[in-house]
């Protein structure tokens, strides 16, 4: 069952071609995962996808809707509705605690719960850090909150821009199973990474090129395969 | 959620806010306190002028005097803050027989004086007793007294007319009249007319003692008053009584006083001794007079009199001033209500200009403020783009996003408000004592005003830091370091 698919997707920066031409399809409940050298347009696919930018050409189907040519506004909904994000940097609001920056994100999309808020602190963990404020918390443990912070309002789909990229082993592994949670629990995951370890987690690898799709494997084992088992 | 995240926001990045925080109170503070300044000038400022003497007379109509009713009537009708004295004038001439020296002298209320003209100079003090008085510059120098002398003031009725009392029409035949006019350079020439049974003068005996005497006292002589025998009252200068040639004031002073002559018997001279007790110096005409107490003028002159005029200062600006005017002519007690049109202008005319400069002054600050809080929130914004970029990514409308700087920059109006009202106030205090002297009460009402006003500056200037916050591209800010 398909719920996203890229048609020919092409990102101009003036004389640059971010994105080349991609076309792509994601089954509803994959785990794929992105690769390719820097500069091969990754992070310009994922904020497309993440309604966060509008590709030059192309179509881009989620759900069956063309999000290519929607207004901002209606990006900002669908962003709101039907994706988590999860960045490299971490990126949390760093006035608030760790819970209240879980709550942020479940204030935008509906109602603030605290106890659940506080639910999903537990489920990655921290439950005992909930009242730290991020200067307060390691980088993992950051990304542990924005892990969270990105399920908290149980999204079809999470973007995971390079999500172990500033983390020790001990901490990937903690968010990959995560992912593999998650994965079960019928959560679409598109995650972009460097690391093979991570990219063997996924179902399925796409690599990308100069702005091109170069590769796609399928990881045989994978979506059977508990992220524990990289332990 | 939505007051958790800006109070966090305000609370937990304290150092930042403090700074928008202070621009906004500083501002809030100068602009409560110039508009408490502003509001109060005109009572600081009519205080102030109410120090430069009186600007309003009440005179009595038609001729008359002013009595003492009427005179209260017209005082009922003012507010009683508004009211800072009522000096009443009565004038009369007295005469110092011996030094030959004639001169007006006021009777009035020494404690009101110093109410309506506090700009009065006096060697000495205001009289405070019996037969105390106070002597203008002029006179003093003239006549030569000083503090602590006595003078010897005598009362002399002149003409009926000048008593206020009715003339009769007819002298009455056989009676002896008296009267007086006023002569060559002030001084009072007096006299006395006898007639005989059927009317006509018998004698007229002229006391030019005041007059210079070589060529007025020639008045005082056979030559002179001899004409008047064998005619009747009115007599006529120039056909009945040839004038005196070289002293033609006096002349007609002598045939005013025997025109103007009754027989009011009662009134005699009266002389009483009264000690001076201050020199009045006012670089104006009050120089010329010397003054003495309502009731010491009463006691000399016989009769209680009423008043030529009463000058009223009143803390009031001129369109109000005109009102109480209106209120006391529509009395029709026959006082005449007059604004002093050269205080009351100038006072206008400075308040005026006074107000304009405080409220270009507030306007500038006003719009400094605006710019400083804008220039803060501007800061701010940047400091936070990655934030803001993060909650827009995180689903925040363009609108979520307003909302909460708005929300934070309306707290922050708020506190900066408070603040601002309660500094401003302490502000506009510190300037009304240094520069007039006297505190201001505190307005309540200012309180919400200056908070709204502070919220509604607030609001204003921070739209375009907020239109900044709108426009922030998530995908930009969020992207690597
Ligand atoms: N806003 C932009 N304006 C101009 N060029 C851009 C912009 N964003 C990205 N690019 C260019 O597009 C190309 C792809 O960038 P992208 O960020 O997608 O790379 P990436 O694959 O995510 O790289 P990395 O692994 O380093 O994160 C790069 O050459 C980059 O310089
Ligand atoms: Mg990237």
């Amino acid at each position: 069952m398909s719920l996203l698919t890229l048609k020919n997707v092409s990102k101009i920066y003036g004389e640059l071609k971010a994105l080349d031409d991609v076309s792509i399809h994601v089954d509803r409940g994959e785990w794929i995962a992105i690769m390719g050298p820097s500069g091969s347009g990754k992070s310009t696919m994922m904020n497309i996808i993440g309604c966060m930018d509008k590709p030059t050409m192309g179509e881009v189907l989620m759900d069956g809707v063309d999000i290519s040519k929607e207004s901002s506004k209606k990006l900002t909904e669908i962003r709101r509705d039907k994706i988590g994000l999860i960045f490299q940097q971490f990126h949390m609001v760093n006035y608030l605690t760790a819970v209240e920056n879980v709550m942020v994100s479940q204030y935008y999309h509906s109602m603030p719960e605290e106890a659940e808020a506080l639910e999903a602190l537990s489920r990655v963990g921290l439950r005992d850090r909930a009242r730290h404020l991020p200067s307060q918390l390691s980088g993992g443990e950051q990304q542990r909150v924005c892990v969270a912070r990105a399920l908290i309002n149980h999204p079809e789909l999470i973007l995971a821009d390079e999500p172990t990229g500033n983390l020790d082993e001990a901490n990937e592994n903690i968010v990959l199973d995560l992912f593999s949670q998650l994965h079960e629990e019928g959560t679409t995951l598109i995650v972009v990474t460097h690391d093979t370890e991570v990219a063997k987690a996924a179902q399925r690898v796409i690599v990308l090129d100069h702005g091109r799709v170069a590769m796609e494997t399928n990881n045989a084992h994978a979506g059977s395969a508990k992220a524990s088992s990289f332990l | 959620m939505f007051l958790r995240m800006i109070t966090a926001s305000l609370l937990r990045r304290r150092s930042r806010m403090l700074v928008a925080l202070l621009s906004i109170a500083i501002g809030a503070t100068i602009l409560s306190g110039l508009v408490t300044i502003y509001y109060d000038v005109p009572r600081q400022m009519g205080a102030q002028f109410r120090n430069y003497g009186a600007n309003m007379i009440l005179l009595p109509g038609d001729g008359a005097t002013l009595t003492t009713d009427a005179a209260e009537n017209a005082l009922a009708v003012f507010a009683r803050d508004q009211l800072i004295g009522a000096a009443p004038y009565r004038y009369v001439r007295l005469d110092m027989v011996l030094r030959q020296q004639s001169f007006m002298a006021a009777g009035t209320d020494f404690e009101q004086i110093q109410k309506t003209s506090p700009y009065f100079s006096v060697e000495g003090r205001y009289p405070e007793n019996e037969r105390e008085v106070l002597v203008g510059k002029d006179i003093a120098d003239t006549i030569g007294v000083k503090l602590k002398s006595v003078m010897e003031l005598t009362y002399r009725p002149t003409s009926a007319a000048s008593l206020g009392a009715a003339r009769d029409d007819t002298p009455t035949p056989g009676a002896t009249l008296s009267g007086g006019a006023e002569g060559w350079n002030g001084g009072m020439v007096y006299v006395s007319v006898r007639l005989d049974g059927e009317g006509y003068i018998e004698t007229v005996e002229v006391d030019a003692s005041n007059q210079t005497n070589e060529i007025g006292g020639l008045c005082a002589q056979e030559l002179f008053t001899s004409q008047f025998v064998g005619k009747k009252i009115p007599v006529t200068l120039g056909s009945d009584v040839d004038t005196i040639a070289g002293a033609t004031m006096t002349s007609a002073a002598v045939v005013e006083a025997v025109n103007g002559a009754s027989n009011i018997a009662s009134v005699a001279n009266k002389t009483s001794n009264f000690t001076v007790v201050g020199i009045l110096d006012t670089g104006g005409d009050e120089e010329s007079y010397v003054f003495i107490s309502l009731e010491d003028m009463a006691a000399l002159t016989g009769e209680a009199g009423g008043l030529d005029v009463m000058e009223l200062s009143v803390s009031a600006a001129q369109d109000e001033l005109e009102q109480y005017a209106s209120a006391i002519q529509d009395l029709n007690s026959g006082v005449i209500p007059r604004l002093v049109k050269r205080v009351t202008r100038s006072e206008t005319a400075v308040l005026s200009k006074l107000q304009a400069l405080v409220f270009l002054v507030t306007a500038v600050v006003l719009l400094l403020t605006m710019i400083c809080v804008s220039t803060t929130m501007m800061a701010v914004i940047s400091e936070r783009r990655k934030e803001i970029g993060l909650r827009k990514a995180l689903g925040a409308s363009d609108n979520g996003i307003r909302t909460e700087f708005l929300g934070e920059a309306l707290l922050l109006g708020v506190l900066g408000g408070v603040l601002g009202a309660i500094l401003g106030f302490a502000f506009a205090q510190l300037v009304s004592v240094n520069v007039f002297g006297s505190s201001i009460t505190f307005q309540p009402l200012l309180l919400p005003v200056t908070i709204l006003v502070s919220m509604a500056v607030t609001g204003v200037s921070c739209l375009l830091p907020i239109q900044r916050a709108v426009e922030i591209d998530p995908a930009l800010v969020l992207k690597g370091e």
